[in-house]
């Protein structure tokens, strides 16, 4: 049985290995995205905290000026008093300083480096081929931590004998970082699996229970005017919609001309599972709240699958568990290269210096 | 005067071309189209509704997932049988570029844009009939 377990480890790791690789660094990267997003452009991350906050419609009317009256799409409220504020256009997404009202540059649409390496970690930037070969490398990952363990547990090793980079050196690496990132690696495989067949996951999901309405009234197709009223800002619709959702903030406003409505995304801050998934539909003309969306409403296939995708970002606990997730991704190369040097060794049987205390 | 077969068959391919050529870019392309697209490397179909409005070379009006969420188009233009026009959603930028396949039907691709990524989709669109 031990030998058809380690045959299996082996099997599966020469075949997915090198991808459970990519996915552990890639997903390593992105655990920190936004902040080494900011750190690649400083010129438009940050912003000095002055005494008095401009409005939603000043901030648009410094974006638009600066861009020939370009119309705004949405605004995207700072979450932090240190980030500025930006707004989305046509064009491209305007930084702009909600202080000063200054412009503080413009990020154009198209591949980045972060960019490259999400779609790296999402499909191998090779559409749905590589999105197959990663969706199965996740379910290898599984069977392979599951038949680690099992070859782990016999021995027992947690150490790492001296002398370094002897024989036994990548076979008490490979034991020792593989039973530590054990559990932290099974959370993200086994979310990833998930995410990786999140269509089928969610049909089983609806099969055991009924996906619940959504708390939302009835859309009228156009907005409904009241005689002698003016059209209510965008400040004017945050308004409402927190006084709807108290103790939320906003962190979307999309403007009524792009989609016919003003539709505002709040998230409650201290709701780390779908805390984000707020958004209220406003009438541009009477300031009537046309539907809501609320985090406390989701179904359970919906509820499933947040605590699904805040486990294996590693925001279900903050900056600590994005910490572990990131470090548990970077030793997968580690286990990889450890692995695949035990496998030559044993593969190649006849270089004498090789054959060490490396067998399991 | 004789004219040659030769000569016939070069005129009727001729007219053929032409009345081919006519057929497709003088379709007004004006009134409600539905479809849907999948994004290459990503999981769901998602819906399309357009409300075109042609006004010879130049294409208006508003597209999105449905009825009620609709974005205006930008850039939309019309040339022999191909028709672009872009939408911007909000992070992400819709950029089309389809041709007319049939009287009522409009294949082609799409390119998808953000901040960071650029993704494509192959659409396929017919018009709604209307009751």
């Amino acid at each position: 049985m031990r030998r058809l377990i380690l045959k299996v480890h082996l099997v599966l790791a020469l075949i997915a290995g090198a991808f459970m690789a990519v996915l552990g660094v890639t997903g390593s990267v992105i655990a920190f995205e936004p902040e080494l997003d900011r750190l690649l452009h400083p010129n438009v991350s940050y912003v000095t905290p002055g005494a008095k906050v401009l409005s939603l419609v000043e901030i648009g009317e410094a974006a638009s000026r600066k861009y020939g009256g370009e119309p705004i799409v949405a605004f995207l409220p700072p979450s932090s008093p240190q980030f500025p504020a930006e707004v989305i256009m046509s064009r491209g997404i305007v930084a702009v300083n909600q202080y000063t009202g200054q412009v503080l540059g413009l990020r154009t649409r198209g591949p980045t480096v972060l960019g490259f390496v999400r779609a790296l970690h999402t499909r191998l930037v090779a559409g749905d081929i590589g999105r197959s070969i990663l969706r199965w490398s996740a379910v290898a990952m599984l069977f392979s931590l599951a038949s680690g363990l099992y070859l782990w547990w016999p021995i027992k090793r947690v150490r790492i004998r001296r002398p370094w980079f002897h024989a036994r050196f990548c076979f008490d690496l490979h034991n020792s970082i593989g039973i530590l990132s054990l559990l932290p690696l099974l959370l993200l495989a086994a979310t990833g699996t998930v995410i990786g067949f999140e269509d089928q996951v969610a049909r089983l999901l609806d099969k055991f229970a009924h996906p619940s309405l959504i708390h939302a009234s009835q859309s009228p197709a156009s907005s409904v005017s009241r005689p002698g009223s003016a059209p209510i800002t965008p400040d004017q619709a945050v308004g409402i919609a927190c006084a709807q959702l108290p103790g939320t903030v906003p962190y979307r406003v999309q403007m009524p001309q792009y989609g016919g409505f003003y539709v505002v995304a709040l998230a409650y801050a201290d709701h780390r599972i779908a805390g984000d998934s707020n958004s209220l539909s406003i009438d541009p003309l009477s300031g009537s709240i046309i539907s809501t969306h609320q985090s406390t409403d989701l179904s359970m296939r919906e509820s499933f699958m947040a605590t699904n995708e805040a486990i294996h970002t590693g925001s279900i606990f903050g900056v600590p568990s994005r910490i572990i997730a990131a470090l548990a991704g970077v030793l997968l190369p580690v286990q990889f290269v450890s692995g695949f040097i035990m496998w030559l060794r044993r593969a190649m049987p006849s270089r004498p210096d090789w054959a060490g205390g490396a067998r399991i | 005067m004789r004219t040659s077969p030769r000569k016939t068959i070069w005129v009727v391919i001729l007219f053929a071309i032409i009345l081919s050529t006519i057929s497709a870019t003088a379709g007004d392309l004006s009134g409600k189209w539905s479809g849907t697209f999948k994004v290459n490397g990503g999981d769901h179909t998602v819906p399309q509704l357009f409300v075109l409005k042609q006004q010879g070379e130049l294409l208006t009006g508003s597209g999105g997932p449905n009825a009620g969420e609709q974005y205006p188009i930008e850039q939309g233009t019309i040339a022999a049988n191909r028709i672009r026009f872009e939408l911007t959603t909000g992070e992400w930028k819709f950029t089309y570029d389809l041709r007319q396949a049939g009287t009522d039907t409009l294949d082609g691709d799409l390119k998808l844009q953000s901040v960071g990524e650029e993704r494509t989709a192959k659409v396929s669109l017919a018009r709604v009939k209307s009751d």
